[in-house]
């Protein structure tokens, strides 16, 4: 059974006669201890504070049987590890040449993000963060009324850990769904970009949080193309 | 939504807890597909179910009484809830169903920290 936060994701998965439901992670409507695994791929990353992402892992876990296994992936700060690029930096279509001319004067725009009470949880893919969700926190962890948040520069590596990664929504005359979420740099694409929160996570970082936990032990600790990944078992 | 998922389906009121389950489903569209019986499936999911009416004589071997894995595998994974609601029984907050997919979002005020 799967679930996610977006109805049109989930309708997707429906097409394919998958069983899902919409909701929220930190609240999953699901029976504890009723599941012998749990998978979160990419998905702890869009949560905006170290509590709620700690939250979400003691939901997954909350779901488990005892001896029951989660997996859990979550993109990487570091997209090149081992001397290896990850296939997300690899997959870049700008010239090796051209690169450094774009990523020295774009890489860090500041979009303002102010505290807006008011903004509820927003449905559909994919959608604008929570505002009034995020913290004091940014590269500087300096306490900031209005909270700044750079705009990744797709396909470079990162250079701070919360930021909000450009989504390029392209028509496509048969479906209206995008074909690809990072369109080519520098093009002119007529569709919407939307911003899209992401913490990426430092080595370690998720396995700390898991530790956090005490009812879990931590089977296998890896990287994968470009996401730290944990296995834990609930004890 | 088949009613396997139903029956691991609960409520995330704040406050409710284990009183969150089970959610009353009232059917507004339903439609009965064929499925690929599994009796090895069948068999294994039968023990996660809460049944809220058990049987008076526990049904001793099941796992290899076809006759029974067939019948739990119909109403479990070939009925299909297209419309409908889910109610929390505790707090009588309701739930949609629609296209098959039951939308379980709560607001901020309703959900529990």
């Amino acid at each position: 059974i799967g679930c996610d936060h977006s109805q049109n994701l989930v309708d997707i998965c429906r097409e394919k006669h998958y069983q899902a439901f919409v909701c929220d992670a930190l609240a999953v409507p699901i029976r504890s201890g009723s599941c012998d695994a749990c998978i979160s791929i990419a998905v702890i990353h869009h949560f905006a504070t170290a509590e709620r992402r700690v939250a979400a892992l003691q939901e997954l876990v909350r779901l488990l049987r005892p001896g029951g296994k989660a997996l859990i992936y979550v993109w990487a700060m570091e997209q090149e590890y081992n001397k290896k690029k990850s296939k997300y930096l690899r997959e870049n279509r700008i010239s090796q040449g051209k690169k450094e001319e774009i990523s020295s004067d774009t890489s860090v725009q500041e979009l303002l993000v102010k505290q807006m009470p008011d903004v509820g949880n927003q449905d559909s893919a994919p959608s604008v963060p929570s505002i009034n969700d995020f913290q004091d926190r940014g590269c500087n962890s300096r306490e900031v009324t209005n909270f700044k948040l750079p705009i990744h520069t797709n396909r470079t590596s990162f250079h701070c850990q919360d930021v909000l990664v450009p989504w390029h929504l392209k028509e496509n005359p048969g479906k209206g769904k995008p074909i690809e979420p990072f369109g080519p740099l520098g093009s002119h694409d007529p569709g919407p970009v939307f911003h899209r929160y992401y913490h990426v996570f430092c080595e370690g970082e998720m396995e700390a949080a898991c530790q956090t936990l005490s009812n879990i032990s931590i089977l296998q600790s890896y990287y994968d193309q470009g996401n730290w990944c944990v296995i834990l078992q609930k004890v | 939504m088949k009613l396997l998922t139903h029956n691991l389906l609960s409520s995330h009121v704040r406050g409710v807890g284990p009183r969150g389950f089970p959610l009353r489903l009232q059917a507004t569209e339903v439609r009965i597909s064929p499925v690929e019986f599994n009796p090895d499936f069948v068999a294994r999911m039968i023990p996660k179910l809460h049944l809220v009416e058990v049987p008076k004589e526990p049904i001793q071997g099941y796992e290899h009484d076809e006759r029974f894995l067939r019948q739990m595998h119909h109403v479990l994974l070939e009925v299909d809830v297209l419309e409908g609601t889910l109610q929390c029984p505790e707090s009588g907050r309701l739930f949609p169903i629609s296209r098959g997919i039951p939308n379980m979002l709560l607001s901020d005020e309703e959900t529990e920290t």
